[in-house]
C-alpha cells in the first residue's frame, strides 16, 4: 500500500494529477476489490494541507489549533469549508501510520473501517479498527471552527446554516468579521435573519468599530436591552485598573474613581500591599518572617540573649525581635504610624480602559438597564416562589384532605407521591410516545394510589380512628416497608421519568425572568386541584357528607350517611391525588424510592402553618413556604442548606404564636 | 410509696438481670480471655445506651403522652459535645508532639491554629469555630452534655406546652425541630464539621496505651450503670405522686388541669429531663460508636425510637429496654449477612433486602394487634400463674 | 503485547507465583475477602454495583485456580449507609472474619469512620472512589483519584480548551465538594481567576429546585466573561440539576458543565438528549476503546445483563483487586505488612491504556480522561492525560503543600518537608 502511494506521488505533475489520479482509483478500486485490500491515490492538495498540519490537528487542543484552522480557512482550496464542517462534525478520521485524514464508516464486521476521501467521499480502502483515530474536536476547538466558517456560511443559500453562523459568530467575536458580516447583511432577505444580523454587527460594532462616533451610536442603540449579550457586551467597557502613584492620575487618564484608602473599596492592607507589590513600600514583617528571622540568628540556644526554649509566646518572640533590631541585624519594622503616612501619601484611583466618550455613553446605557434587571430579578424570584409554593401545595394537598378534613395523620404519604411517580416511569416503559403516557399515567397513577389508600384505610387506619397518635406510628411502618418494597422492585438506581417535549423548554420572557414549563405545568396542575377540591368538598353531596362526618361522625350517621364509606372514599381521594403529585414532582425532579420521604415534613409543616381542615390554609401555607424559603436563598444564595434549616426554626416559631395556623377553624368544628 | 421504690419487684428483677448480664459480658469479654469479640461487647454497650434513650422516651410517651420526635436529636447532641472533646484533646497531643521537633518553641496561638487546621482541613476550613471555645476542657462539655439537650428541651418545651400545642400537633413540630437541627448540622459552616462530622470517637485521649478490648469493657460497664441508674430514676417518678399526675395527663390532660395541677410544668418537666437523659445516653454511646454525624439525627431516628418503644410495650419502663434492644439487635443481626437467604424455589429471599419490609409490617402489626407489644405479652405470662 | 501473549504471561506468572507459594505456605484455606459495601440505605444506589463488581472478580480469579492454592472466599457484610456501622462492621470483618483484605466504602464520612479500625486492628482496605485527599493511611490503598487526578486537569481544561473565565463551582454540601472546590478557589486564584469571578453555592443531598441556581449560573455572564460550571453535586441530586438546566436551554457551547460525580451510572436516571455535550471528568468510561475493557464490558453485562453499565470505581475496584493479587503473590502471604511491602511499584494495565502503578504514597498514577455527554447515556473521550501521579496532600493550599506521604521509605503518612518531620503516624480522621 504504502510503496503505490509513492508511485503514484513521483508520477504525478500537478497539471495532469486529477485526470491521472481518477483513472488509477478506478484501476485501484477495482484491483482492491478483488484483493480485498486497497492501495490509495496520492492526496488532493487539500488533503495534504491537511497532512502538512495532522500533528495540530491530532494533538487537538485550543492553545496550538488555531493556525492550523486559518491554514485551511484561508487556503481557498475547493472544499476547505466542506473538509471543516466534517472536522468540526467529528467526520474526520486519521491514520496512525502515515497521518492521512479520512472519513470513516463501520464496515460489516466490527473491526474494519471502509476508508473515504474528506471531500469527495471516494472509498479509499479499508483500515483496521485500531488503525485509525477519530478526530474529536473538542468544543472550545469546535467553536474556533465555526468561527472560521462563519465567512462560507454568511451567504449560505440555506437560511439555518446563516443562522448557525451567526450564532457562532456572536459566540467568538473577532474584528476580522466586522467586514464580512456587514456585506452579509446588504444581502439578507429572510426579516428574522436580517433582524438577528443587524444586532449582531451592533454588537460587534461596540466592540471592535473604530470610529468612536459609531460606536457611541452602536452603545447607545442598546438602550433597554436587557439580555445577557447586551450586557455581556457592554460592562467589559468599563473595566478599571487599579492605579496608585504620589502625583494623582495623568491628564490624559479617564478616572473612574479616587479611592480612599481604609474606605469599603479598599482597605488599609490592601492598599499597602499594593504599594509593597509595585515596590513602593518595603514589606510589613509579618509573624513568619518574623520566625524565620529569630530562627537564623539562633545561636547556641539563644536568640540576641534570649533562650529558644523561652520563646512560646507572641509577646517573646516580639521582645527578642525587638532585641535583634536594636543590634542591627534584622530589617526594622515599622510602626502603625509609619504605615499610615506612606498610605496617606500616594493617591490610589481606578482607570477606565476606554476613552471618555465610550465610557460615558456606555454608563448611561446600562444604569437604566441594570435598574431594569434588578426589577426582573426580582419578578424571577418572585416567579421561582411561586412554583415552589405551587410543588409544595401539590405535594401537602392530599394531606390536607386526609390530615385536614379526616385527622388523620399518614407518614405514608410521601409513599403514595412515590407510587404514583413509579407508575408513571412504568406507563413510559410501555408507551414510548410521551406526551401519550403523560395522559395514561396521569389516571392510572390516581387509581393506583386510590386503591392502595382505600386498602390502607381499610386494613389499618379505620381501626385507629380515635388512637391518632397510633395512627402515625401504624403509617410509618407502612411508608418503612412500602419505600423498601420499591427498591426491591425498582432496584435503587433512580429511574427516568421524561417529560413530552411540549414540556421541555422554558418560556422566556427575557434573559432575565425565565421559567421552565413543567413549572408552569405543575403551578396549573396546583391550581386545577384546589378548584376541584373546593368544588367537592362544598357543592357536592360527597363534600356535604365528607364534613358532616368529619363535624360528628354519629349525628352523621343517624343522618343516612355511612361514615365508614365516606371515610374510605375521602381517604382513597387525598391518596390519588398525592398519586397524581407524584408524576408531577417525578417529572421536574427524580424518581426514587426516598422521593416521597423528602417531601413528608414539609408537607405536614404546610398543613399545619396553613391551618388544619381548610384548603385555603394548605394554600396559605404552601405559599408562605414558598416564598420564605425563596426570600432567606435570596440572602444568602451561596447555601441553599442555610436556607431551608432558618426556614424550618421560622416555622417553629411562627406555630408557638399561632398553634392553629394561619387559617385557624373556629367554633364547634375546632374542637372536633 | 417512695421507700418502696427499691422492693418493686420489676426494678429488683431488671437490676438483678442487668448485673448478671453486665458480669456475664465482662467475664466473656476478649479482655479477660473470653471468647466474646470486641465488636460484639461494642455493640451490646451501644445497645444499653439505646436502651437507656429509651426509657426516656418510654417515659416522655409512654407515661406522659407526648409523642416526642426529637428525643434522638437530644441524644445526639450529647455525643457531640462528649465528641468535640475528644477530637480536640486527641489532635491536641498530636499537635504538640509534631511542634516538638520545630526549632521554636510553639505559641499557644500557633497551637491552636495547628488544631485548627488538623480538624477542620478535612472539610475545607482551618479556623476554629466559636462553639468549640470550651472543647479543651473535658468538665466543660461534659457539662454540656447534660446543658445542651436540656436548655434546648426546656426553651423548645416552653414554648410549645405554652401555647398549649399537644398530640399530633407537638409530634410534627418536635419533628421539625430535629430536621432543622440535623439540616444545620449538616451546614459545615455550622463549625460541626457538616456531613462528616466527629469520627475517631472511640480513641479516648489518654488511653492510647489500652487496647480496645478494655475500651469497650469500660464504656459497656459505664453504659451498664447508666442503664441502671436510669431505670430507677424512672421507676423512682412514675411511682410516686408525681407519676399519678403525669399518667393522668397522658389520659386526659384537661380533666387534670380542672383538678389545679399545672401541666405546664409537669410536662416540661419530663420532656427536659427526659431529654437530659437522653443526652447522657449519646455521650456514651458515640464513643464506642467511634464517629456521630448529622445523618444520626435525622428525624428518621427519633421516629425508630418510637418505634422500638411500641413495639417493647408503652407505660412500662421494661418494654422499652426489651424493645430497644430487641429491634436493635435483630437488625444489627439481619443487616449483618448472617441470616441464612430463604429459598422459595422461584425466588430467594435475602433478608438485606426483606428486612425493612418485615420491621414495617411488623410494625402495622404490634399497633394494630398488639398495642401493649412484647411488654404485654410478659404482663400476662407474669399474671397468669 | 496482543491479547493472547498477555494471557499467557499471566498464566505463566500465575504458575510460577503457585509453585513459590507451595513453599511459602502460611495461608489458611480458604482466603477471605471482605466487602464493606452499603447494599441498603441511600448509598445502596452506588455501592451495590460494587459489591458485585468484586463478586465476580473474585469468581473470576477462583475459576483461575485461586490464590497461593486457596479459594477466595468473599465475605459479604451490608453497613447499611450507616456511618457508626461501617467501623461496626469492619471490626466483625477483622476480627470475627479475619479477612485478608477488605474492599469497600464509597462516601468520604464512612472512610473516616472505618479509618481509626483499621489502624487499630492493621487491615487493609481499598478503597475505590475519586476523593478530596488531605488524607494519608498506611492501612488504606487509595485506587479513586484525588483531587490532582480529576479536579485539577479538569480545570486546566477549562482554562485551556473552553477558555473560561468564571467559574461556577456548585456542589452538594459535604466534605468531597467542600475541600475539591476549596483547593479549586486557590488553584484558579494563582492561575490570575478574581475571587469575585468564582461563584459557590452548596445544596444538600438530594436537592431538587434548582431553577433559581441556574438563573444565578446564567446570569454570570452578563459581563461578557465566557462562565463553566464546576459541579461536584452528588448522587441523584443531579438529575434535577440536568433537568433544569435542560429546560432553561442552557447548551454546553455557552457554559459547559464538567462534573466529577456524574458517570454512567447516574445517567442511566434521566434522558441525555439535552445534555449532549456538557462533560464529566473520571479516569474511566465505559466508552473506552481498548481490548480490556471490552472484555471487561462484555464480562459485566453477561453476569449482570445487557442495560447494566461499567463505571470509573468499578475500574478502581478491577485494578485494586487485581494488584492485591499480585501483590499476594508476589509476597506470598497474605500478611497485611508483607502484602503492603508488595503493593509499592504494582503495576497493572488500565482498562483505558496504559498502565497503572501503585506509588509509595498509596495512590495510583493514572490518566485522566475527560468525556462529553452522548444522547445514549455514554461519554466520548475527547481528551487524555498521561499518567498522573495521585498526589495525597495538595500542592495548592499553603498547610498542606509541604506535607507528604511516603510510606515505603519515610514510612510516615504526613511528612512535613519543611521540618523534616513526620506529623503523625496515623491519618487524621
Amino acid at each position: 500500500m504504502r510503496r503505490v502511494n509513492t508511485v503514484v506521488e513521483g508520477l504525478a505533475p500537478s497539471t495532469f494529477r486529477r485526470a491521472a489520479l481518477a483513472v488509477l482509483a478506478m484501476l485501484l478500486v477495482a484491483v482492491a476489490t478483488i484483493e480485498g485490500a486497497l492501495a490509495q491515490p496520492a492526496p488532493t492538495p487539500i488533503e495534504e494541507l491537511l497532512l502538512e498540519n495532522t500533528e495540530l490537528i491530532q494533538e487537538s487542543s485550543r492553545r496550538t489549533i488555531e493556525p492550523a484552522i486559518a491554514a485551511i480557512a484561508d487556503s481557498g482550496l475547493e472544499g476547505a469549508d466542506v473538509v471543516l464542517q466534517r472536522w468540526e462534525a467529528r467526520d474526520l478520521f486519521v491514520r496512525e501510520s502515515d497521518g492521512r485524514f479520512f472519513l470513516a464508516e463501520r464496515g460489516d464486521d466490527r473491526d474494519t473501517y471502509n476508508l473515504f476521501h474528506v471531500v469527495t467521499k471516494e472509498p479509499m480502502g479499508t483500515a483496521g479498527r485500531r488503525e485509525v483515530d477519530q478526530i474529536k474536536p473538542n468544543s472550545g476547538i469546535r467553536a474556533l471552527i465555526a468561527a472560521a466558517l462563519v465567512k462560507f456560511q454568511l451567504t449560505n443559500p440555506d437560511p439555518a446554516v446563516r443562522r448557525g453562523a451567526l450564532e457562532a459568530l456572536l459566540r467568538e467575536p473577532s474584528a476580522e468579521q466586522l467586514d464580512p458580516l456587514r456585506a452579509a447583511l446588504g444581502r439578507e432577505n429572510d426579516p428574522f435573519l436580517k433582524g438577528a444580523m443587524e444586532r449582531a454587527e451592533r454588537l460587534l460594532t461596540v466592540r471592535f468599530e473604530e470610529d468612536e462616533a459609531k460606536r457611541v451610536e452602536a452603545i447607545e442603540s442598546f438602550a433597554g436591552d436587557l439580555s445577557v449579550e447586551a450586557r455581556a457586551t457592554l460592562n467589559p467597557l468599563l473595566n478599571t485598573t487599579l492605579k496608585v502613584s504620589k502625583e494623582g492620575p495623568d491628564e490624559d487618564e479617564n478616572v473612574a474613581r479616587v479611592l480612599t484608602p481604609g474606605s469599603e473599596n479598599l482597605s488599609f492592607d490592601a492598599a499597602y500591599d499594593l504599594l509593597v507589590r509595585r515596590d513602593l513600600a518595603p514589606r510589613i514583617i509579618n509573624a513568619a518572617a518574623r520566625d524565620a528571622a529569630l530562627v537564623e540568628h539562633i545561636e547556641n540556644g539563644m536568640v540576641a540573649g534570649v533562650p529558644v526554649a523561652s520563646l512560646d509566646t507572641r509577646e517573646a518572640r516580639d521582645a527578642a525581635y525587638s532585641r535583634l533590631e536594636e543590634q542591627g541585624a534584622v530589617t526594622q519594622t515599622q510602626t502603625e504610624d509609619e504605615i499610615a503616612d506612606l498610605i496617606a501619601s500616594f493617591t490610589f484611583y481606578e482607570v477606565y480602559s476606554e476613552p471618555e466618550a465610550i465610557t460615558g455613553a456606555v454608563l448611561g446605557t446600562i444604569a437604566a438597564i441594570n435598574r431594569s434587571v434588578a426589577g426582573y430579578g426580582f419578578l424571577d424570584i418572585a416567579l421561582d416562589a411561586l412554583s415552589l409554593a405551587s410543588i409544595y401545595f401539590l405535594a401537602a394537598i392530599g394531606l390536607a384532605i386526609t390530615f385536614g378534613v379526616m385527622g388523620v395523620i399518614n407518614m405514608a404519604h410521601g409513599e403514595f407521591i412515590m407510587m404514583g411517580a413509579y407508575t408513571g416511569y412504568v406507563v413510559q416503559q410501555f408507551i414510548p410516545n410521551y406526551t401519550a403516557s403523560l395522559v395514561v399515567a396521569l389516571p392510572l397513577a390516581f387509581l393506583v394510589t386510590f386503591a392502595a389508600g382505600v386498602l390502607l384505610e381499610r386494613l389499618v387506619i379505620r381501626w385507629l380512628y380515635h388512637r391518632p397518635l397510633e395512627t402515625l406510628l401504624a403509617t410509618f411502618g407502612v411508608s418503612i416497608a412500602l419505600q423498601q418494597l420499591a427498591k426491591n422492585i425498582f432496584g435503587t438506581q433512580a429511574r427516568p421519568l421524561t417529560a413530552p417535549d411540549w414540556l421541555g423548554g422554558a418560556l422566556v420572557i427575557n434573559d432575565v425572568v425565565a421559567i421552565s414549563y413543567i413549572r408552569i405545568a405543575i403551578f396549573v396542575l396546583a391550581i386545577i386541584f384546589l378548584v376541584l377540591l373546593l368544588f367537592i368538598l362544598n357543592h357536592t353531596r360527597l363534600g356535604l357528607e365528607v364534613r358532616s362526618v368529619r363535624q360528628n361522625p354519629r349525628m352523621a350517621s343517624s343522618m343516612g350517611i355511612n361514615p365508614d364509606r365516606i371515610n374510605m372514599l375521602t381517604f382513597g381521594l387525598g391518596s390519588g391525588i398525592a398519586g397524581i403529585a407524584g408524576v408531577a414532582i417525578g417529572l421536574f425532579a427524580k424518581v426514587t424510592s426516598d422521593l416521597g420521604s423528602g417531601y413528608i415534613v414539609q408537607s405536614f409543616m404546610t398543613v399545619v402553618v396553613g391551618g388544619v381542615g381548610n384548603i385555603w390554609g394548605t394554600l396559605a401555607g404552601a405559599t408562605l413556604i414558598g416564598f420564605l424559603q425563596k426570600g432567606i436563598e435570596w440572602f444568602n444564595p451561596s447555601n441553599t442548606l442555610a436556607a431551608q434549616t432558618y426556614m424550618i426554626i421560622f416555622i417553629i416559631i411562627f406555630i408557638q404564636f399561632r398553634p392553629k395556623g394561619i387559617f385557624a377553624l373556629k367554633g364547634r368544628a375546632a374542637e372536633a | 410509696m417512695r421507700r418502696s421504690i427499691l422492693s418493686q419487684p420489676s426494678v429488683i428483677i431488671v437490676l438483678l438481670l442487668l448485673t448478671a448480664f453486665t458480669v456475664a459480658v465482662v467475664g466473656m469479654s476478649e479482655a479477660a480471655g473470653g471468647t466474646l469479640s470486641t465488636s460484639l461487647v461494642k455493640t451490646l454497650g451501644m445497645t444499653l445506651c439505646l436502651c437507656l434513650v429509651a426509657i426516656a422516651m418510654d417515659l416522655v410517651w409512654g407515661y406522659c403522652g407526648i409523642l416526642s420526635l426529637g428525643h434522638f436529636a437530644f441524644f445526639g447532641l450529647g455525643g457531640y459535645m462528649v465528641g468535640m472533646w475528644i477530637m480536640y484533646a486527641r489532635t491536641e497531643q498530636i499537635v504538640v508532639q509534631a511542634a516538638q521537633a520545630a526549632t521554636l518553641p510553639p505559641t499557644p496561638q500557633e497551637i491552636r491554629d495547628a488544631i485548627g487546621t488538623q480538624i477542620f482541613g478535612v472539610v475545607g476550613g482551618a479556623r476554629i469555630p466559636p462553639i468549640w471555645t470550651f472543647a479543651d476542657s473535658l468538665w466543660i462539655q461534659l457539662l454540656l452534655v447534660v446543658l445542651v439537650p436540656g436548655i434546648l428541651a426546656l426553651v423548645f418545651g416552653w414554648l410549645a406546652f405554652r401555647s398549649r400545642v399537644t398530640g399530633v400537633y407537638l409530634s410534627i413540630l418536635t419533628q421539625a425541630m430535629t430536621l432543622a437541627l440535623s439540616l444545620y448540622l449538616f451546614q459545615n459552616d455550622s463549625g460541626l464539621r457538616g456531613n462528616n462530622g466527629l469520627s475517631g470517637l472511640q480513641n479516648i485521649p489518654g488511653w492510647e496505651s489500652t487496647p480496645q478490648s478494655v475500651v469497650s469493657i469500660y464504656f459497656f460497664v459505664a453504659s451498664a450503670i447508666a442503664l441502671g441508674a436510669g431505670y430507677v430514676l424512672a421507676a423512682w417518678i412514675v411511682s410516686g405522686k408525681f407519676g399519678s399526675v403525669v399518667r393522668g395527663i397522658r389520659d386526659d390532660e384537661a380533666r387534670v388541669r380542672f383538678l389545679g395541677y399545672q401541666v405546664e410544668h409537669y410536662k416540661l418537666f419530663v420532656f427536659t429531663l427526659t431529654a437530659v437523659i437522653a443526652g447522657i445516653a449519646g455521650a456514651l454511646y458515640y464513643p464506642q460508636a467511634g464517629i456521630i454525624n448529622p445523618a444520626e439525627i435525622a428525624p428518621i431516628a427519633s421516629i425508630y425510637l418510637a418505634v422500638w418503644v411500641a413495639i417493647g410495650g408503652r407505660g412500662r419502663l421494661y418494654g422499652a429496654i426489651i424493645g430497644a434492644a430487641f429491634v436493635s439487635l435483630l437488625s444489627t443481626w439481619f443487616t449483618g449477612g448472617r441470616a441464612p437467604d430463604i429459598n422459595l424455589g422461584f425466588a430467594t429471599i435475602q433478608w438485606v433486602d426483606w428486612w425493612q419490609v418485615l420491621l414495617g409490617v411488623a410494625f402495622v402489626c404490634v399497633t394494630l394487634f398488639a398495642p401493649k407489644g412484647i411488654g404485654g405479652l410478659v404482663d400476662y405470662v407474669v399474671r397468669k400463674p | 503485547m496482543n491479547h493472547k501473549t498477555l494471557s499467557l504471561l499471566v498464566a505463566l506468572a500465575t504458575s510460577t507465583a503457585l509453585t513459590g507459594a507451595a513453599v511459602a505456605q502460611d495461608v489458611e484455606c480458604p482466603i477471605k475477602v471482605g466487602i464493606l459495601h452499603s447494599l441498603s440505605g441511600t448509598m445502596a444506589i452506588s455501592e451495590t454495583t460494587l459489591k458485585d463488581t468484586m463478586l465476580m472478580l473474585i469468581d473470576e480469579q477462583n475459576e483461575k485456580g485461586g490464590l497461593l492454592g486457596c479459594e477466595l472466599e468473599p465475605v459479604v457484610v451490608d453497613p447499611a449507609s450507616d456511618w457508626p456501622l461501617f467501623a461496626e462492621k469492619a471490626r466483625e470483618l477483622l476480627t470475627v472474619h479475619d479477612v485478608a483484605v477488605i474492599f469497600g466504602n464509597w462516601t468520604s464520612v464512612s472512610r473516616k469512620s472505618v479509618l481509626p479500625v483499621l489502624e487499630e486492628l492493621n487491615g487493609l482496605l481499598f478503597y475505590p472512589v475519586q476523593y478530596e485527599g488531605e488524607e494519608s493511611s498506611k492501612n488504606v490503598f487509595y485506587t479513586g483519584a484525588a483531587p490532582n487526578q480529576q479536579a485539577i486537569p479538569a480545570v486546566d481544561y477549562f482554562l485551556d480548551e473552553l477558555g473560561v473565565e468564571k467559574f461556577a463551582l456548585l456542589g452538594t454540601d459535604y466534605v468531597y465538594p467542600r475541600t475539591t472546590n476549596k483547593i479549586l478557589e486557590q488553584y484558579l486564584k494563582d492561575k490570575g481567576i478574581p475571587a469575585e469571578d468564582i461563584f459557590v453555592n452548596y445544596t444538600p443531598f438530594g436537592h431538587s429546585d434548582w431553577s433559581s441556581i441556574v438563573a444565578d449560573v446564567v446570569a454570570l455572564g452578563a459581563d461578557g466573561k465566557k462562565v463553566g460550571v464546576i459541579s461536584t453535586i452528588n448522587g441523584d441530586a443531579n438529575i434535577g440539576f440536568y433537568k433544569e438546566l435542560a429546560a432553561a436551554g442552557v447548551s454546553a457551547d455557552d457554559i459547559p458543565v464538567i462534573a466529577f460525580s456524574v458517570g454512567e451510572e447516574e445517567l442511566s436516571g434521566l434522558d441525555t438528549s439535552n445534555l449532549v455535550g456538557h462533560l464529566a471528568a473520571w479516569n474511566y468510561f465505559q466508552s473506552a476503546d481498548t481490548p480490556e475493557n471490552e472484555e471487561f464490558v462484555a464480562k459485566w453485562k453477561a453476569r449482570m445483563g445487557e442495560d447494566r453499565v461499567t463505571n470509573d470505581p468499578m475500574e478502581a475496584h478491577y485494578i485494586g483487586f487485581n494488584m492485591w493479587v499480585n501483590a499476594v503473590k508476589e509476597a506470598g502471604t497474605t500478611d497485611v505488612d508483607a502484602v503492603t511491602e508488595a503493593m509499592y511499584g504494582q503495576e497493572f494495565p488500565n482498562l483505558t491504556g496504559g498502565t497503572a502503578v501503585m506509588l509509595p504514597n498509596h495512590h495510583l498514577a493514572k490518566p485522566v480522561l475527560i468525556g462529553e455527554i452522548q444522547d445514549d447515556g455514554q461519554f466520548d473521550i475527547i481528551s487524555q492525560t498521561e499518567e498522573v501521579p495521585g498526589d495525597a496532600w495538595t500542592d495548592f493550599l499553603p498547610e498542606s503543600a509541604v506535607l507528604k506521604s511516603d510510606w515505603q521509605n519515610l514510612g510516615c503518612g504526613m511528612y512535613n518537608t519543611e521540618t523534616e518531620t513526620c506529623v503523625q503516624i496515623k491519618s487524621n480522621y
